[in-house]
């Protein structure tokens, strides 16, 4: 892989993330409400002296320029993101990290599932195109594509956990429940942890199916395929060998792209199952009016997403020599 | 390679139904010795264990579990021994002596003798002097304390606690002030405790210590809260051995969680799950009757200099009071509600049964009356119906309300009966931070208070004193007196029933209080909401209402109710248990944690449903996959 | 957005307009398959019900007109039953039809309207002006936009002000998803569209176009526009797809506006009276229904569209 490459990656990466950073302190200051009175709470009858002692303390009567947007940045770049007021006087940061493992296992592990069996589905869907597989294949991933994530979320929790009571309908562990092991703990987080599970990997896994598909139809129209055909090869062989490499690289670069888009669908996923994480927390503070916690889950999900595409780029840099200009 | 595929969707399929079943039978709870616990789901955050910082309900449920009152509260909301035993005060009922428990230990075995009281009483005078930080983090706490009249407080030996007030008052005993243990308090100054928005903030993380039966242990912040049973409490241990609080986004997963045997206990429900749970067997409902208020409230300095109002209509106190003649209270507390209400009248609800007193003329719906009532006052129709004010515009008021609270549908019926008599209505929601800096007038950092008329709720204390404090004259410059409601002989009747040490008199105070301001038609009290909540009666028994006609067992005032439930298990023929459907298929689980099964009639409703979905799902993909074989072939040109 | 437009695959470049595949000929072409009439079927009926839900429901029920019971199951006078204060569910998704279709559609335009511009520019100008723009376009491209939406819900009403001040028939506080929609998703638009114009700016037309004297706005509108105009009629049949999710995920945490219901409004007034676990299943299926059925059918109809006008998406079946 060429430097040139590299450093132009990474430099779009650092840009990206400094542009992130300064429009999070735009919309912060376009909030509606004065920031002193969004920092005291929703408190009436806050007595105006401490209304001014707030704006003091936090450096509100100062201009905005340059002394507010210099204290912030230097806040920003210690990791100091303020404190929530949903959750009185813990650091946003704090917040986050607690919020982020039970995000990051749903998540990771339904990305995980969904890109297996989407792109296995897809692959042979693309290869045997108008078999059976192909057509109730592509009509389900279809029809999952279209639902959105928290109506499949209701289905399932009222039909598993509800209506049939095989799995847990909130949370991630029985609560106030001391686990004897190691072991029973593992256990009692997957029975929650299957159905948001389930959800996740139902809503993804049509849409990467639908993708590779199509993705394993274009490269079967290329010439090398043509060509290997006419050699004779076993179409084993082409799949693997040929198709599938081919067709895999533009599906990953999607993948990595559609992160944005499956963390709206995190928010619901987990506002559905009463899941401890991000998205929870992201719905609990827009109706406590959090915006310190808003601010940071923004900020978080853009760097996590924009490290995540940079990856990406890199790992396909090096699968496939043309990109590497 | 088809099959060589086939092979390998098998071993995936194999391997995920194999980590299924691992997951299946785990009944996690089925070992023995584990501790009975109580779950409890609130649709509330659960936002400090501070309680200096509290402001929800929920917020005060977590800190009276575990900090007594100097005097706490019974069943029945009478004076209760809290931290102190008794106390008594002197004829002029100026001098306020309480006694201290002997030999009672905070949990973590230190002393709790009256320093802790008088270190507590003392951080809230300070902090009430200070113009800093004058309303302690949030400002719930301490006006029990400024209406008193408390001026100072002191320990005369280490069980007695003597606090004076400036004027004679009944509410000090009542003062709603958790005595915190000042040896771990002291260490931290009045920012540490009060500002949350800063560094060194005083969060009082587990493990709590605290005087009252339970004490926080664990804390998942912004997701649940553990308590643990306090060994050093004074009185009897509570039953159960642990509590745990389970923050809820949506009632939905609440109340399946509470069918489904998740929780015991589900604060905040819908009027229609409440209903729907109130027939379900081993759950037992119960209708607080609220201590507060929905209301509309007007802006009556409209047009004044400084103020936003559209029309100066609003100023007219004839115009507000025909308008509250087109007010159909019952029929929203029936469609919007579900009947789970009372229709409202005065500020003081009717669940202070001492002090509530209904209005002498009430003003009953009727669209007629409303229109004659604004014809004499000379508000004429223009060509269009709209009424036109003294200045000859057409009023049309803008109706809003916060965005945490749902009030569509109470608008969608105002904006109805208002058109009926000629008053035009724009209804539209406010984001909560900026509706409170629209309600602000000049008095209280400038104005605007751009707005005509809005919708929110109040909820009080047991004494009617915070209810009342809201709309003196001097409580519009803080902003929280929001209809700008000013008279002088409110404001004296105030002080009056502060200092009133006879109830008679007192009751008669605040009658003419409610009075004059209902004859204000300054605030519409639209109606006093209830609070739904649910509990499950197969692992607890004998939940018992505070109080008993109109209260909910938890979630009330102090820990009373904790201290009632009883182990369904251990003692299945509990005896006074109040549950209102004692389902007689109640077996006592061995264990007495074992996970209760589910009725069978919980599930049913949705079952049916469910299959519908399935064979839809399939129907369409079927459709489309005969659709696809018939079609025409795609032509390849 | 929420859920992504399925991707037209960048690299692959589409066919450029040729002689007799104007819209008269696509539109034939997609009456042929069946995946193209399905779509076509399914949104017309819909399509209908926006344009005049009160000639099939009558005008849209309050609070104050409702007639039925409180969250009454279907019968023959409430063929979808009734919602918490009596209003027919039946009117209220017919009527929200109109709303998250309406949301949808102006959402489409402003994506692919700037997807558009900025593409055929950004592709035409390139140098500087090129490299700038798509590193914006990648910038809103990683963006966490449901969080930014929500954000931005709060500072786009504070601008444009509150109250029921009403534009195109719709209140300000739907205009502002829209708003919100189309500024999160152009810039998937923009960069498939670059990429097109890329490869066609080095076709000979263009150059002949501009060795004749025409100006780099002419070849832009009477060169380059036709040729990538298939391409945007299939980007932005499955943006319209997208965005009637994103709607309905946006409107189901609360951004919606409860005196227009749209479908999604209507989900989360469902669960917000506990109609799942009720099992008031009229409440929250016809809207569920009514979603997954037009992203269904704009999802089945921009695969359609691909096929026809990408040759190479034709395949060897």
């Amino acid at each position: 892989m060429g430097i040139r490459f590299l450093t132009r990656r990474l430099g779009g990466a650092v840009l990206t993330i400094v542009m992130i950073v300064l429009l999070n302190f735009v919309l912060f200051r376009m909030m509606p409400g004065s920031p002193e009175r969004i920092l005291l709470g929703r408190v009436p009858g806050v007595p105006p002296a401490v209304v001014e002692a707030t704006k003091i303390r936090w450096g509100l009567d100062k201009p905005l320029f340059p002394d507010q947007f210099v204290a912030y940045l230097a806040a920003t770049a210690k990791g100091d993101l303020g404190f929530s007021y949903g959750e009185r006087g813990r650091p946003v940061a704090d917040v986050l990290l607690q919020k982020l493992g039970p995000t990051l296992l749903l998540f990771g592990l339904g990305e995980l599932i969904a890109i297996v069996i989407g792109l296995a589905l897809g692959a042979y869907s693309g290869w045997r195109r108008g078999g059976i597989v192909d057509h109730v294949g592509n009509a389900v991933s279809l029809v999952l594509y279209a639902t959105p994530y928290f109506l499949l979320g209701m289905g399932l929790l009222l039909l598993f956990a509800t209506g049939l009571g095989w799995f847990p309908t909130f949370g991630m562990t029985e609560l106030g429940v001391t686990h004897a092991s190691f072991i029973d703990l593992l256990i009692d987080i997957g029975r929650h942890l299957f159905l948001p599970l389930a959800t996740v990997s139902l809503g993804l896994v049509g849409q990467y199916a639908i993708l590779m598909r199509s993705s394993v139809i274009e490269t079967m129209t290329e010439d090398y395929i043509t060509t290997a055909n006419a050699k004779g090869l076993t179409d084993g062989r082409i799949l693997r060998a040929h198709a599938l490499p081919n067709a895999l690289l533009p599906t990953v670069s999607l993948v990595a792209i559609n992160l944005g888009y499956v963390v709206a669908g995190a928010i619901t996923v987990e506002v559905v199952f009463n899941w401890p994480g991000l998205g929870t927390l992201t719905v609990e503070a827009l109706e406590a009016r959090d915006y310190p916690v808003l601010q940071g889950v923004f900020l978080l999900l853009s760097i996590t997403i924009v490290v995540a595409n940079l990856i990406a780029d890199l790992v396909y840099g090096m699968l496939d020599p043309r990109v590497r200009t | 390679m088809r099959y060589r595929f086939g092979v390998r969707l098998g071993r995936f399929i194999a391997l995920a139904a194999l980590v299924a079943a691992g997951l299946f039978p785990a009944g996690a709870q089925a070992g023995t010795g584990q501790p009975l616990i109580l779950t409890v789901g609130t649709d509330q955050d659960l936002e400090t264990l501070n309680p200096w910082q509290s402001i929800t309900v929920a917020d005060y449920e977590i800190f009276q579990i575990q900090y007594e009152l100097l005097m706490g509260y019974d069943i029945n909301l009478e004076t209760a021994p809290g931290f102190a035993e008794s106390f008594e005060a002197s004829t002029d009922k100026m001098t306020y002596t309480f006694h201290i428990r002997p030999d009672m230990k905070w949990s973590d075995g230190e002393p709790a003798t009256c320093d802790d009281a008088l270190y507590t009483y003392q951080f809230a005078l300070d902090a009430l002097a200070n113009e800093d930080y004058g309303y302690v983090g949030s400002g719930y706490l301490e006006p029990s304390l400024t209406n008193a009249g408390l001026e100072s407080v002191e320990c005369t030996d280490p069980l007695t606690f003597v606090a004076k007030t400036s004027h004679p008052t009944t509410i000090l005993p009542q003062a709603y002030v958790p005595i915190l243990p000042k040896h771990i308090w002291e260490k931290y100054d009045l920012e540490e405790i009060s500002n949350a928005e800063a560094d060194g903030f005083f969060k009082n993380e587990p493990p709590v210590v605290g005087s009252g039966p339970y004490v926080v242990t664990a804390w998942s912040p912004g997701d649940s809260i553990t308590f643990s049973r306090n060994d050093n409490y004074w009185g009897t241990p509570g039953v159960p051995d642990q509590i745990v609080f389970q923050k809820f986004e949506g009632a939905d997963t609440m109340v399946q969680a509470l069918r489904n045997g998740e929780l015991d206990y589900a604060r905040g429900t819908g009027a229609d799950q409440f209903d729907a749970l109130s027939t379900e067997p081993n759950i037992r409902v119960s209708e607080g009757f609220s201590n507060g208020f929905t209301y509309l409230s007007f802006n009556t300095r409209a047009t004044q200099k400084g103020y936003g109002g559209s029309t100066s209509a609003l100023e007219d106190q004839k115009f507000r009071d025909a308008l509250g003649y087109a007010l159909d209270r019952q029929t929203l507390v029936d469609r919007v509600l579900n009947g789970h209400g009372v229709p409202g009248t005065t500020h003081i609800p009717p669940y202070q049964v001492k002090w509530h007193v209904e209005p002498k003329t009430p003003r009953t719906f009727s669209i007629d009356e409303a229109n004659s009532r604004l014809d004499a006052a000379g508000y004429t129709r223009g060509a269009d119906g709209i009424r036109v004010d003294k200045e000859g515009k057409p009023i049309e008021l803008r109706l809003t309300w916060p965005d945490s609270e749902d009030h569509a549908t109470d608008a969608q019926f105002i904006q109805g009966w208002f058109e009926d008599i000629g008053v035009g209505v724009d209804a539209f929601v406010t984001e909560e931070g900026k509706l409170l800096e629209d309600l602000l007038g000049p008095e209280t950092d400038g104005g605007p208070a751009d707005w005509d008329f809005y919708m929110w709720g109040w909820v009080g204390d047991p004494d009617p004193t915070s209810l009342l404090s809201i709309f003196q004259t001097s409580q519009i410059e803080s902003g929280t007196n929001d209809c700008f409601y000013s008279d002088p002989r409110y404001d004296e009747l105030f002080t009056t029933q502060l200092e009133a040490t006879d109830e008679a008199a007192r009751k008669a105070a605040i009658d003419e209080m409610q009075q004059l301001f209902y004859d204000a038609a300054c605030y519409h009290v639209l109606y006093y909401d209830s609070v739904l909540d649910a509990q499950r009666t197969d692992k607890f028994t004998n939940w018992t209402n505070q109080p008993p006609d109109t209260g909910t067992p938890i979630f009330g005032y102090g820990y009373v109710g904790y201290m009632q439930l009883q182990d369904a298990s251990a003692v299945p023929t509990a005896g006074p248990t109040t549950a209102a459907t004692t389902a007689p298929g109640t077996s006592a689980a061995p264990g007495g944690s074992a996970v209760p099964v589910s009725p069978g009639n919980t599930r049913s409703d949705s079952t049916p449903l469910l299959i519908g979905a399935v064979l839809v799902i399939l129907a369409l993909a079927a459709g489309f996959y005969f659709m696809r074989r018939r079609g025409p072939k795609v032509e390849e040109e | 957005m929420i859920a992504p437009p399925l991707p037209i695959a960048e690299e692959v470049p589409f066919q450029a307009a040729r002689p007799g595949a104007g819209a008269a000929h696509v539109f034939r072409q997609l009456l042929r398959r069946p995946n193209g009439l399905v779509g076509l079927a399914i949104l017309a009926v819909f399509t209908v019900l926006a344009i005049a839900p009160e000639l099939f429901v009558g005008p849209l029920e309050t609070a104050v007109t409702a007639t039925g019971p409180r969250l009454g199951p279907p019968s023959a006078e409430f063929p979808f039953g009734t919602d918490e204060v009596g209003r027919s569910v039946l009117n209220l998704t017919v009527h929200a039809t109109r709303i998250s279709m309406v949301i949808g559609l102006l959402a489409t335009i402003i994506t692919v309207g700037v997807g558009a511009v900025l593409g055929i520019l950004s592709g035409y100008v390139g140098g500087r002006f090129d490299s700038t723009m798509m590193r914006i376009a990648d910038f809103f491209l990683v963006m966490p936009t449901f969080v930014l939406a929500i954000i931005l819900t709060a500072i786009i009403r504070d601008v444009l002000g509150t109250g029921s001040k009403e534009i195109l028939g719709m209140r300000l506080s739907l205009l502002v998803i829209v708003v919100v929609i189309g500024l999160t998703s152009w810039s998937s638009t923009a960069r498939i569209i670059r990429s097109q114009v890329l490869s066609l700016r080095e076709r000979a037309f263009v150059d002949r176009a501009r060795v004749v004297g025409a100006s780099a706005g002419y070849i832009m509108r009477r060169h380059l526009l036709p040729n990538v105009m298939n391409l945007i009629v299939a980007n932005a049949v499955l943006t319209f797809a997208g965005a009637v999710l994103t709607e309905t995920t946006l409107s189901f945490v609360g951004l919606g506006d409860p005196f227009q219901p749209s479908w999604g409004q209507l989900l989360d007034a469902a669960r917000s009276v506990g109609a799942p676990g009720l099992g008031k299943w009229w409440y929250f299926v016809p809207a569920g229904t009514a979603v997954v059925l037009v992203v269904f059918a704009f999802t089945l109809l921009g695969n359609a569209l691909d096929e026809i006008l990408n040759p190479r998406r034709r395949g060897r079946s």
